[in-house]
Protein backbone atom coordinates (compact mmCIF):
# COMPACT_ATOMS: atom_id res chain seq x y z
CA UNK A 1 0.00 0.00 0.00
CA UNK A 2 1.25 3.44 -0.83
CA UNK A 3 1.98 5.75 2.22
CA UNK A 4 -0.85 8.36 2.05
CA UNK A 5 -0.73 11.94 2.76
CA UNK A 6 -2.82 12.77 6.13
CA UNK A 7 -3.98 15.30 8.05
CA UNK A 8 -3.06 16.69 11.79
CA UNK A 9 -6.68 15.42 12.66
CA UNK A 10 -6.14 11.60 10.69
CA UNK A 11 -2.76 12.09 12.75
CA UNK A 12 -4.36 12.27 16.32
CA UNK A 13 -6.49 9.33 15.38
CA UNK A 14 -4.25 6.80 13.70
CA UNK A 15 -1.41 6.43 16.31
CA UNK A 16 -4.47 5.67 19.03
CA UNK A 17 -4.87 2.43 17.01
CA UNK A 18 -3.17 -1.48 18.30
CA UNK A 19 -1.77 -1.32 14.83
CA UNK A 20 1.91 0.45 15.08
CA UNK A 21 1.49 3.40 12.59
CA UNK A 22 5.14 4.99 10.91
CA UNK A 23 4.80 8.50 10.03
CA UNK A 24 7.40 10.43 8.23
CA UNK A 25 7.49 13.73 8.86
CA UNK A 26 8.17 15.76 5.74
CA UNK A 27 8.24 19.50 3.59
CA UNK A 28 8.01 19.52 0.10
CA UNK A 29 10.97 21.79 0.11
CA UNK A 30 13.15 19.61 2.09
CA UNK A 31 15.79 17.74 -0.10
CA UNK A 32 16.73 14.51 2.26
CA UNK A 33 13.23 13.80 2.43
CA UNK A 34 12.52 13.38 -1.13
CA UNK A 35 15.51 11.54 -0.86
CA UNK A 36 14.01 9.26 1.63
CA UNK A 37 10.42 8.99 -0.18
CA UNK A 38 10.99 6.16 -3.14
CA UNK A 39 12.36 3.74 -0.52
CA UNK A 40 9.77 4.59 2.27
CA UNK A 41 7.21 3.30 -0.02
CA UNK A 42 8.72 0.38 -0.61
CA UNK A 43 8.86 0.34 3.02
CA UNK A 44 5.37 1.03 3.29
CA UNK A 45 4.68 -2.32 1.02
CA UNK A 46 6.83 -4.28 3.11
CA UNK A 47 5.68 -3.94 6.11
CA UNK A 48 2.18 -3.04 5.13
CA UNK A 49 0.79 -6.55 7.16
CA UNK A 50 2.91 -5.27 10.59
CA UNK A 51 2.37 -1.41 10.05
CA UNK A 52 0.82 1.31 8.62
CA UNK A 53 3.07 3.71 6.93
CA UNK A 54 2.13 7.65 6.48
CA UNK A 55 3.40 11.15 5.84
CA UNK A 56 2.52 14.10 7.18
CA UNK A 57 3.87 17.50 5.47
CA UNK A 58 5.01 19.49 8.75
CA UNK A 59 3.91 23.24 6.77
CA UNK A 60 0.52 21.37 7.23
CA UNK A 61 0.27 20.33 10.18
CA UNK A 62 2.23 22.62 12.31
CA UNK A 63 0.40 22.36 15.78
CA UNK A 64 1.43 18.73 15.70
CA UNK A 65 4.86 18.65 14.72
CA UNK A 66 5.72 21.06 17.38
CA UNK A 67 4.00 18.52 20.12
CA UNK A 68 6.03 15.85 18.66
CA UNK A 69 8.85 17.69 18.73
CA UNK A 70 10.14 17.29 15.69
CA UNK A 71 12.68 19.79 15.10
CA UNK A 72 14.71 17.99 11.79
CA UNK A 73 13.24 16.34 8.69
CA UNK A 74 13.10 13.87 7.78
CA UNK A 75 12.06 12.01 10.85
CA UNK A 76 10.64 8.88 10.98
CA UNK A 77 8.19 8.32 14.19
CA UNK A 78 6.49 4.70 15.40
CA UNK A 79 3.48 4.82 16.89
CA UNK A 80 1.08 2.14 18.83
CA UNK A 81 -1.86 2.95 21.14
CA UNK A 82 -0.94 6.87 20.74
CA UNK A 83 2.14 6.46 22.12
CA UNK A 84 5.49 7.03 20.55
CA UNK A 85 7.93 3.86 20.48
CA UNK A 86 10.84 5.50 18.79
CA UNK A 87 12.31 8.11 15.93
CA UNK A 88 14.55 8.19 14.02
CA UNK A 89 16.08 11.68 12.39
CA UNK A 90 17.54 11.87 8.21
CA UNK A 91 18.02 7.82 7.90
CA UNK A 92 21.07 7.55 5.60
CA UNK A 93 19.60 4.18 4.01
CA UNK A 94 16.85 1.91 3.83
CA UNK A 95 18.65 -0.37 5.83
CA UNK A 96 18.63 2.00 8.63
CA UNK A 97 15.06 2.25 7.80
CA UNK A 98 14.63 -1.39 8.31
CA UNK A 99 16.97 -1.51 11.66
CA UNK A 100 15.21 1.61 12.89
CA UNK A 101 11.79 -0.34 12.60
CA UNK A 102 12.75 -4.22 13.52
CA UNK A 103 14.13 -2.43 16.78
CA UNK A 104 10.94 -0.42 17.37
CA UNK A 105 8.38 -3.17 16.99
CA UNK A 106 10.01 -5.31 19.25
CA UNK A 107 9.57 -2.36 22.10
CA UNK B 1 20.34 -26.64 -3.56
CA UNK B 2 20.06 -24.15 -6.96
CA UNK B 3 22.72 -22.38 -8.20
CA UNK B 4 22.48 -18.73 -7.14
CA UNK B 5 21.95 -16.10 -9.81
CA UNK B 6 24.76 -14.71 -11.35
CA UNK B 7 24.81 -11.22 -12.63
CA UNK B 8 26.69 -10.32 -15.50
CA UNK B 9 27.62 -6.79 -13.80
CA UNK B 10 26.38 -5.55 -10.41
CA UNK B 11 26.91 -1.74 -9.88
CA UNK B 12 27.51 -0.36 -6.69
CA UNK B 13 26.08 2.77 -6.35
CA UNK B 14 22.73 4.44 -7.80
CA UNK B 15 24.31 8.37 -8.70
CA UNK B 16 25.38 8.98 -12.24
CA UNK B 17 27.74 6.98 -13.02
CA UNK B 18 26.25 4.20 -11.33
CA UNK B 19 23.17 4.29 -13.41
CA UNK B 20 24.87 4.92 -16.78
CA UNK B 21 26.80 2.20 -16.82
CA UNK B 22 23.76 0.18 -15.53
CA UNK B 23 22.16 1.49 -18.80
CA UNK B 24 25.01 0.79 -21.24
CA UNK B 25 25.40 -2.58 -19.53
CA UNK B 26 21.39 -2.72 -19.82
CA UNK B 27 21.63 -2.20 -23.74
CA UNK B 28 24.53 -4.56 -23.94
CA UNK B 29 22.13 -6.79 -23.04
CA UNK B 30 24.25 -7.66 -19.63
CA UNK B 31 21.99 -8.89 -17.22
CA UNK B 32 22.36 -5.63 -14.83
CA UNK B 33 21.92 -4.87 -11.41
CA UNK B 34 22.01 -1.87 -9.32
CA UNK B 35 22.67 -1.90 -5.35
CA UNK B 36 21.47 1.41 -3.85
CA UNK B 37 21.28 2.02 -0.30
CA UNK B 38 19.12 5.05 -0.16
CA UNK B 39 17.94 6.79 -3.29
CA UNK B 40 19.19 7.60 -7.26
CA UNK B 41 21.56 10.26 -7.66
CA UNK B 42 24.19 10.02 -4.88
CA UNK B 43 26.01 13.48 -4.52
CA UNK B 44 23.57 15.05 -7.32
CA UNK B 45 20.16 14.53 -5.78
CA UNK B 46 21.01 17.01 -3.05
CA UNK B 47 22.02 19.69 -5.53
CA UNK B 48 19.21 22.00 -6.25
CA UNK B 49 19.98 23.01 -9.38
CA UNK B 50 22.10 21.63 -12.39
CA UNK B 51 23.07 24.02 -15.08
CA UNK B 52 26.20 21.86 -16.75
CA UNK B 53 24.99 19.02 -17.59
CA UNK B 54 24.34 19.32 -21.60
CA UNK B 55 20.96 19.21 -23.10
CA UNK B 56 18.82 20.90 -20.01
CA UNK B 57 18.82 24.18 -21.10
CA UNK B 58 16.80 25.48 -17.86
CA UNK B 59 18.79 23.88 -15.29
CA UNK B 60 17.56 20.66 -13.76
CA UNK B 61 17.14 19.70 -10.35
CA UNK B 62 19.81 16.70 -9.03
CA UNK B 63 16.79 14.48 -7.77
CA UNK B 64 14.83 14.76 -11.30
CA UNK B 65 17.68 14.23 -13.28
CA UNK B 66 18.80 11.26 -11.19
CA UNK B 67 15.22 9.87 -11.05
CA UNK B 68 15.31 10.28 -14.89
CA UNK B 69 18.45 8.25 -15.37
CA UNK B 70 17.43 5.48 -13.07
CA UNK B 71 13.76 5.21 -14.80
CA UNK B 72 16.20 5.00 -18.24
CA UNK B 73 18.61 2.38 -17.12
CA UNK B 74 15.90 0.66 -16.16
CA UNK B 75 13.35 0.79 -19.24
CA UNK B 76 16.07 -1.22 -20.93
CA UNK B 77 15.76 -3.92 -17.71
CA UNK B 78 18.32 -3.10 -15.58
CA UNK B 79 17.09 -3.40 -11.94
CA UNK B 80 17.89 -1.94 -8.87
CA UNK B 81 18.19 -2.97 -5.14
CA UNK B 82 17.77 -0.55 -2.15
CA UNK B 83 21.15 -2.24 -0.73
CA UNK B 84 23.15 -1.33 1.71
CA UNK B 85 26.79 -3.21 0.51
CA UNK B 86 28.35 -4.32 3.85
CA UNK B 87 31.32 -6.87 2.10
CA UNK B 88 32.76 -7.76 -1.00
CA UNK B 89 34.63 -10.77 -2.55
CA UNK B 90 35.88 -9.01 -5.62
CA UNK B 91 38.51 -11.82 -6.69
CA UNK B 92 35.94 -14.79 -5.99
CA UNK B 93 34.98 -16.37 -8.99
CA UNK B 94 31.89 -14.92 -9.20
CA UNK B 95 32.50 -11.95 -7.52
CA UNK B 96 30.24 -12.00 -4.34
CA UNK B 97 28.55 -8.79 -2.91
CA UNK B 98 27.09 -9.35 0.66
CA UNK B 99 23.80 -6.63 1.50
CA UNK B 100 21.03 -5.86 3.91
CA UNK B 101 19.00 -7.41 1.18
CA UNK B 102 20.93 -11.02 0.74
CA UNK B 103 23.77 -12.04 -0.76
CA UNK B 104 24.27 -11.04 -4.69
CA UNK B 105 27.05 -12.61 -7.06
CA UNK B 106 28.33 -11.02 -10.43
CA UNK B 107 30.80 -11.62 -13.09
CA UNK B 108 31.78 -8.08 -13.14
CA UNK B 109 31.67 -4.96 -10.74
CA UNK B 110 31.33 -1.33 -11.64
CA UNK B 111 32.39 0.47 -8.10
CA UNK B 112 30.31 3.78 -8.18
CA UNK B 113 30.33 4.53 -4.65
CA UNK B 114 30.83 8.32 -5.09
CA UNK B 115 32.32 10.72 -2.14
CA UNK B 116 31.05 12.33 0.94
CA UNK B 117 31.43 15.87 2.60
CA UNK B 118 34.29 16.24 4.34
CA UNK B 119 34.04 16.67 8.28
CA UNK B 120 35.59 19.37 9.77
CA UNK B 121 36.59 16.91 12.65
CA UNK B 122 35.57 19.10 15.48
CA UNK B 123 34.01 17.56 19.23
CA UNK B 124 30.08 17.40 18.56
CA UNK B 125 29.91 18.18 15.65
CA UNK B 126 28.48 14.61 14.20
CA UNK B 127 25.64 15.23 17.03
CA UNK B 128 25.03 18.66 16.21
CA UNK B 129 24.27 18.14 12.46
CA UNK B 130 20.81 18.60 11.90
CA UNK B 131 20.61 20.98 14.85
CA UNK B 132 22.78 23.91 13.13
CA UNK B 133 25.78 21.55 11.23
CA UNK B 134 24.54 21.46 7.93
CA UNK B 135 26.89 20.34 4.55
CA UNK B 136 24.14 21.15 2.32
CA UNK B 137 23.30 24.34 1.74
CA UNK B 138 20.64 23.56 -1.19
CA UNK B 139 18.42 21.16 1.13
CA UNK B 140 19.38 22.83 4.61
CA UNK B 141 19.66 26.44 3.74
CA UNK B 142 15.89 27.28 3.75
CA UNK B 143 15.99 26.41 7.35
CA UNK B 144 18.46 29.44 8.12
CA UNK B 145 15.73 31.98 6.53
CA UNK B 146 16.32 35.51 8.18
CA UNK B 147 19.39 34.23 10.20
CA UNK B 148 22.93 34.47 10.17
CA UNK B 149 25.31 31.43 8.79
CA UNK B 150 29.09 31.16 8.50
CA UNK B 151 30.12 28.93 5.87
CA UNK B 152 33.47 27.09 6.39
CA UNK B 153 35.82 26.79 2.87
CA UNK B 154 36.73 28.55 -0.01
CA UNK B 155 36.46 26.14 -2.84
CA UNK B 156 33.70 26.25 -5.42
CA UNK B 157 30.90 24.33 -3.29
CA UNK B 158 31.66 27.12 -0.75
CA UNK B 159 31.34 29.61 -3.27
CA UNK B 160 28.24 28.50 -4.36
CA UNK B 161 26.86 27.67 -1.20
CA UNK B 162 27.80 31.28 0.32
CA UNK B 163 25.63 32.55 -2.55
CA UNK B 164 22.99 30.49 -2.58
CA UNK B 165 22.46 31.57 1.48
CA UNK B 166 22.73 34.93 0.74
CA UNK B 167 19.81 34.89 -0.43
CA UNK B 168 18.07 33.56 2.11
CA UNK B 169 19.90 34.39 5.33
CA UNK B 170 20.15 37.76 6.98
CA UNK B 171 24.09 37.48 7.14
CA UNK B 172 26.23 35.41 5.32
CA UNK B 173 30.39 34.76 6.91
CA UNK B 174 32.70 33.09 5.06
CA UNK B 175 35.60 31.41 6.76
CA UNK B 176 38.99 30.69 4.99
CA UNK B 177 42.23 29.57 6.40
CA UNK B 178 43.89 31.36 3.44
CA UNK B 179 44.10 35.22 2.84
CA UNK B 180 41.98 34.34 -1.15
CA UNK B 181 39.07 32.40 -2.51
CA UNK B 182 40.44 29.25 -4.77
CA UNK B 183 37.07 29.13 -5.97
CA UNK B 184 37.30 29.77 -9.97
CA UNK B 185 36.77 33.86 -10.52
CA UNK B 186 33.28 33.68 -11.53
CA UNK B 187 32.06 33.10 -8.35
CA UNK B 188 34.52 36.21 -6.92
CA UNK B 189 32.47 39.85 -8.04
CA UNK B 190 29.10 38.50 -6.93
CA UNK B 191 30.28 37.30 -3.56
CA UNK B 192 32.23 40.49 -3.16
CA UNK B 193 29.20 42.23 -4.23
CA UNK B 194 26.79 40.53 -2.03
CA UNK B 195 25.84 42.93 0.43
CA UNK B 196 25.32 40.37 3.83
CA UNK B 197 28.36 38.81 2.74
CA UNK B 198 31.29 38.96 5.25
CA UNK B 199 34.67 37.23 4.90
CA UNK B 200 37.04 35.90 7.80
CA UNK B 201 40.00 35.02 6.26
CA UNK B 202 42.86 33.08 7.53
CA UNK B 203 40.74 31.54 9.80
CA UNK B 204 39.82 28.35 10.86
CA UNK B 205 37.01 26.93 13.17
CA UNK B 206 38.40 25.86 16.63
CA UNK B 207 35.19 24.90 18.27
CA UNK B 208 31.52 24.73 17.29
CA UNK B 209 29.28 26.69 20.49
CA UNK B 210 26.06 25.32 21.74
CA UNK B 211 23.08 24.29 24.10
CA UNK B 212 21.79 21.26 22.37
CA UNK B 213 21.98 23.61 19.23
CA UNK B 214 24.62 25.54 17.80
CA UNK B 215 25.04 28.70 18.86
CA UNK B 216 28.11 30.21 17.36
CA UNK B 217 32.00 28.86 16.52
CA UNK B 218 35.25 29.83 17.87
CA UNK B 219 37.72 31.32 15.06
CA UNK B 220 40.90 31.32 15.64
CA UNK B 221 43.09 33.07 13.31
CA UNK B 222 45.77 30.83 11.42
CA UNK B 223 48.61 33.45 11.47
CA UNK B 224 48.22 35.15 15.39
CA UNK B 225 46.36 32.20 16.99
CA UNK B 226 44.03 34.64 17.93
CA UNK B 227 40.80 33.10 19.04
CA UNK B 228 37.41 35.37 18.73
CA UNK B 229 33.77 34.15 19.35
CA UNK B 230 31.27 34.45 16.22
CA UNK B 231 27.57 33.98 17.82
CA UNK B 232 25.79 32.29 14.27
CA UNK B 233 22.38 29.67 13.79
CA UNK B 234 24.04 27.94 11.51
CA UNK B 235 27.69 26.53 10.16
CA UNK B 236 27.62 25.10 6.57
CA UNK B 237 30.82 22.70 6.37
CA UNK B 238 32.05 23.00 2.69
CA UNK B 239 35.74 21.80 3.02
CA UNK B 240 35.90 19.24 0.26
CA UNK B 241 35.42 15.51 0.04
CA UNK B 242 36.00 12.46 0.78
CA UNK B 243 35.79 9.43 -1.31
CA UNK B 244 33.67 5.88 -0.04
CA UNK B 245 36.27 3.78 -0.37
CA UNK B 246 35.95 1.82 3.18
CA UNK B 247 34.23 -1.50 1.44
CA UNK B 248 37.28 -1.71 -1.33
CA UNK B 249 40.29 -0.66 0.60
CA UNK B 250 42.31 -3.74 1.15
CA UNK B 251 40.97 -4.93 -2.49
CA UNK B 252 41.25 -2.24 -4.93
CA UNK B 253 44.85 0.18 -4.86
CA UNK B 254 43.85 3.34 -3.19
CA UNK B 255 45.73 6.80 -3.59
CA UNK B 256 46.90 8.65 -1.20
CA UNK B 257 43.56 10.31 -0.64
CA UNK B 258 41.35 7.18 -0.53
CA UNK B 259 40.27 7.30 -4.02
CA UNK B 260 40.14 4.35 -5.98
CA UNK B 261 43.11 4.14 -8.67
CA UNK B 262 41.75 3.67 -12.44
CA UNK B 263 42.53 5.58 -15.40
CA UNK B 264 39.81 6.42 -18.06
CA UNK B 265 39.26 3.14 -18.89
CA UNK B 266 38.35 2.56 -15.45
CA UNK B 267 39.98 -0.61 -15.12
CA UNK B 268 41.11 -1.44 -11.34
CA UNK B 269 43.88 -3.21 -10.06
CA UNK B 270 41.20 -6.70 -10.25
CA UNK B 271 39.93 -7.84 -13.21
CA UNK B 272 36.61 -7.57 -13.82
CA UNK B 273 36.40 -4.15 -11.76
CA UNK B 274 35.58 -0.78 -12.37
CA UNK B 275 35.94 2.21 -10.51
CA UNK B 276 33.13 4.92 -12.14
CA UNK B 277 32.57 8.54 -11.25
CA UNK B 278 33.73 10.38 -8.51
CA UNK B 279 35.68 7.21 -6.71
CA UNK B 280 38.08 7.26 -9.17
CA UNK B 281 41.33 9.04 -9.51
CA UNK B 282 40.88 12.16 -11.86
CA UNK B 283 41.17 15.98 -12.71
CA UNK B 284 38.16 16.83 -12.53
CA UNK B 285 34.25 15.67 -10.73
CA UNK B 286 31.13 16.13 -12.57
CA UNK B 287 28.00 14.48 -13.39
CA UNK B 288 28.95 14.49 -17.47
CA UNK B 289 32.83 12.66 -16.35
CA UNK B 290 31.04 10.53 -13.90
CA UNK B 291 28.36 9.33 -16.74
CA UNK B 292 31.73 9.22 -19.31
CA UNK B 293 33.25 6.77 -16.45
CA UNK B 294 29.97 4.49 -16.66
CA UNK B 295 30.01 3.98 -20.63
CA UNK B 296 34.05 3.11 -20.53
CA UNK B 297 33.06 0.77 -18.11
CA UNK B 298 30.55 -0.98 -20.04
CA UNK B 299 32.81 -1.22 -22.81
CA UNK B 300 35.95 -2.79 -20.51
CA UNK B 301 33.15 -5.19 -18.90
CA UNK B 302 32.18 -6.50 -22.73
CA UNK B 303 35.66 -6.97 -23.42
CA UNK B 304 36.37 -8.72 -20.75
CA UNK B 305 33.31 -10.65 -20.78
CA UNK B 306 34.43 -12.22 -23.76
CA UNK B 307 37.69 -13.07 -22.68
CA UNK B 308 39.60 -10.52 -24.60
CA UNK B 309 40.83 -8.14 -21.47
Amino acid sequence: MAALNISQEQFREMIQGDKPVLVDFWAPWCGYCRRIAPVYEKIAEEYGDRLTAVKLNIDEAEQVTEEEGVEVIPTLILYKNGKALDSVVNPGSKAAIDQFIREALEK
Amino acid sequence: MSEPHVYDMIVVGGGPGGYTAALYAARAGLDTLVLEKLSAGGQMALTEQIDNYPGFEEGIDGFTLAERMQTQAERFGAKTEYAQVDRMDLTAVPKVLETSEGVFYARTVAVATGANPRELGLPGEAALTGRGVAYCAACDGMRYKGKTVVVVGGGNSAAADAMLLSRVAKKVILVHRRDTLRATKIYHAPLMQAQNIEFRWNSVVAELLQDGKLTGVKLRDVNTGEETTLPCDGVFISVGRKPATDLVAGQLTLDRSGYIVADETTRTNIPGVYAVGDVRTKPLRQVVTAVADGAAAVHMAEEYLAGGE
